[in-house]
């Protein structure tokens, strides 16, 4: 019994069209999150735990001139890091890692700054010492790895480097470039590999090497900066960091602690969507109401001899809102097929920038987006159907017909 | 059987007495008319009887039921199964076809499949077997008027109550519906309550209840009672 076709026809399309919108606007957002999330935040650890950076105290100072505080004046209060960021105790952190049964795996790693040089050429990097096998473990390293594997920097004097590295010097694998630290110390290390993120300023600024040479190369045997740890669950990173944090001095920070202003950028993102999809669906809900409204008007004749050949108000209600099901339903299904279609046809559009190793946009086919697309277009279209379903339901027959 | 007590009905601000004090008692298998001038309470009185209506004073009994005790939801199943309205007009869904349209009443109820062969012999029987599958709108005057009677006998109701069926029709079409109604009331034994200010009409009852002003004209009071 749907009527009105002209007007019905319309909401169909505001509904698809409002249920299209939020599933391309979703499946683009939520893609470049998942290719952000793939490429920072994995690799970034779901808890890192990092050694506390110490300042220098004036009082501290002062202790190792006199303990008498009265004799010491300073001119110039000390100040700075006390030393370089390390964590001491990380003996305790293996045993509690290795224990906690919500612990996937961990790997520790070194962090130092380095200039990587050839010829004429040299790039400054954040070079990261860490056990392949562990990494790869925890991290999808592995899976942006252009030339060679991860697992070959078990060899020592082996180096992996980003692809705008390789590219600016001309390095290639199995080529050997010397790698300069601070301290002045040097070593020539083999390129054994060739990662690529897609995110130019990450392929150009990290380099991997075995860490046991960061640690010989730094004169540190044993020493350690952080612990990245990958969890079952990454959605409980959150409460296992706070219960980590009060068991020692040291940093523990969650992924989305690590990464405050991205997950700031995702709610923002999250608001719009909503924002835009709920403003079409409420268009879309006084459309519906309109169109049912205007409906009851006109068969209200029809109402009326359904009341009395025995249809009672509970089944006209019902019958009105089987209209706005039926709108919501099948212009919800409509919307998520063709935002299905829309999403597929964004995948395709071959683009001039390069993201995360493709030439194209990122999207997201999560089937949660398509429930909730759905679910959206189908309880606006029932709340809005409501009113004038109740509105229906309580015509009194008679006044319809005396009024003919 | 139908019995009215005391039955008045008000309506609008000043109040306007419509019915006044009312009593009659209509038997099973009747066929009565309700006739009297325009404005004198004729379609007021059916209403009430048919329970699409309530007293504002009074008791209406059907089938031993006062209506005033019983829920919606009973009075609804009281419609359904036990009442069958034609009005002047046949207030057919334009968006059903014809069987459909019978069909509604059995529709209700779930019982599509088991009241089929009722409605296309109710049909056959009133002349429109041939029009099952069109439409309201490709129908004569006449005819929709027919499939309205087929849709108020459909749940063979043991009360139809009708407003001037005849009101909307020609001479040839309202004898035809007419003769109709006295063959199902004679046939089925169907109480049958009609509306009518047609005195030619009116005859094919075999009572009448005769308002003036919402009185039972004292003419035909004896009648009644």
């Amino acid at each position: 019994m749907v009527s009105r076709k002209k007007q019905s026809i319309l909401i169909l399309l505001g509904i698809s069209f409002s249920t299209l919108l939020f599933v391309s606007i979703s499946g683009v957002q939520l893609g470049m999150r998942e290719y952000i999330s793939q490429v920072l935040l994995n690799n970034t650890a779901h808890v890192l735990i990092s050694g506390a950076e110490t300042k220098i105290s004036h009082a501290d100072m002062t202790k190792v001139f006199s303990n008498n505080r009265d004799l010491i004046k300073w001119t110039d209060l000390p100040f700075g890091l006390r030393e370089e960021m390390r964590l001491e105790n990380y003996s305790s952190w293996y045993q509690l890692l290795e224990q906690d049964p919500r612990v996937h795996d961990f790997s520790p790693r070194l962090k130092t700054f380095a200039v990587l040089s050839k010829d004429k050429f040299s790039s400054a990097v954040n070079l990261i010492g860490t056990i392949p096998e562990k990494t790869v473990r925890i991290s999808s390293i592995e899976k942006y790895m252009k030339v060679g594997s991860f697992l070959d920097l078990k060899d020592s004097g082996s180096v992996i480097i980003g692809s705008g590295s390789a590219e600016d010097m001309g390095l290639k694998v199995n080529h050997y470039l010397n790698l300069i630290l601070g301290s002045g110390v040097t070593k020539k290390m083999r390129i054994v590999g060739i990662y690529h993120f897609g995110n130019d300023q990450a392929d150009r600024t990290l380099a991997f090497t075995n860490l046991n040479d960061v640690q010989v190369m730094t004169r540190n045997p044993g020493r350690i900066s952080e612990i990245a740890v990958s969890l079952f669950d990454m959605d409980e990173s959150n409460s296992i960091s706070k219960e980590w944090k009060k068991l020692s001095r040291d940093n523990v920070q969650d992924w989305k602690e690590a990464n405050q202003s991205f997950m700031e950028m995702i709610k923002v993102q999250d608001y719009s969507r909503y924002f835009i999809t709920i403003t079409i669906l409420i268009v879309a809900s006084f459309g519906i109401y309109n169109v049912l409204s205007i409906m009851i008007n006109q068969k209200r004749k029809e109402i009326a001899i359904l009341q009395a050949i025995g249809f009672g108000p509970e089944k006209i209600l019902r019958l009105v809102l089987y209209q706005g099901l039926f709108l919501g339903s099948v212009g919800g299904l409509l919307g998520i097929s063709f935002g299905y279609l829309v999403c597929l046809y964004l995948e395709r559009i071959r683009l001039n920038i390069e993201i995360g190793g493709e030439h194209h946009l990122w999207i997201s086919f999560d089937w949660k987006i398509y429930l909730m697309a759905f679910l959206s277009a189908f309880f606006s279209s029932v709340f809005s159907s409501l009113i004038p379903a109740f509105s229906a339901s309580r015509l009194m027959p008679l006044d319809i017909i005396r009024a003919e | 059987m139908i019995e009215g007590y005391d039955i008045s009905k008000n309506f609008g601000f000043p109040v306007q007495r419509v019915l006044h004090h009312l009593n009659f008692k209509i038997l099973d298998g009747e066929f009565i008319s309700i006739s009297g001038r325009s404005g004198s309470g004729k379609s007021t009185l059916l209403y009430i009887m048919s329970s699409l209506d309530h007293p504002t004073e009074g008791r209406l009994i059907l089938d031993g039921k006062d209506l005033k005790f019983l829920s919606s939801k009973d009075i609804h199943y009281l419609r359904n199964t036990s009442i069958g309205f034609i009005f002047q007009f046949h207030y057919l869904l334009p968006e059903l076809t014809v069987i459909e349209n019978v069909l509604l009443p059995a529709r209700n109820l779930g019982l599509i499949d088991s009241k089929k062969n009722d409605a296309f012999e109710l049909l056959t029987f009133l002349g429109v077997g041939a029009l099952v599958s069109r439409y309201p709108n490709e129908l004569s005057g006449g005819e929709q008027q027919r499939v309205a009677i087929a849709r108020a006998l459909i749940m063979k109701p043991k009360y139809l109550f009708a407003d001037e069926p005849t009101g909307n029709l020609d001479t040839m079409n309202a004898n035809i519906v007419m003769n109709m109604l006295k063959e199902i009331n004679l046939k089925q034994k169907t109480t049958i309550c009609l509306v009518t200010h047609d005195p030619d009409y009116s005859a094919f009852a075999g009572r009448e209840i005769y308002l003036i002003n919402g009185h039972i004209s004292e003419r035909k009071k004896d009648l009644l009672f």
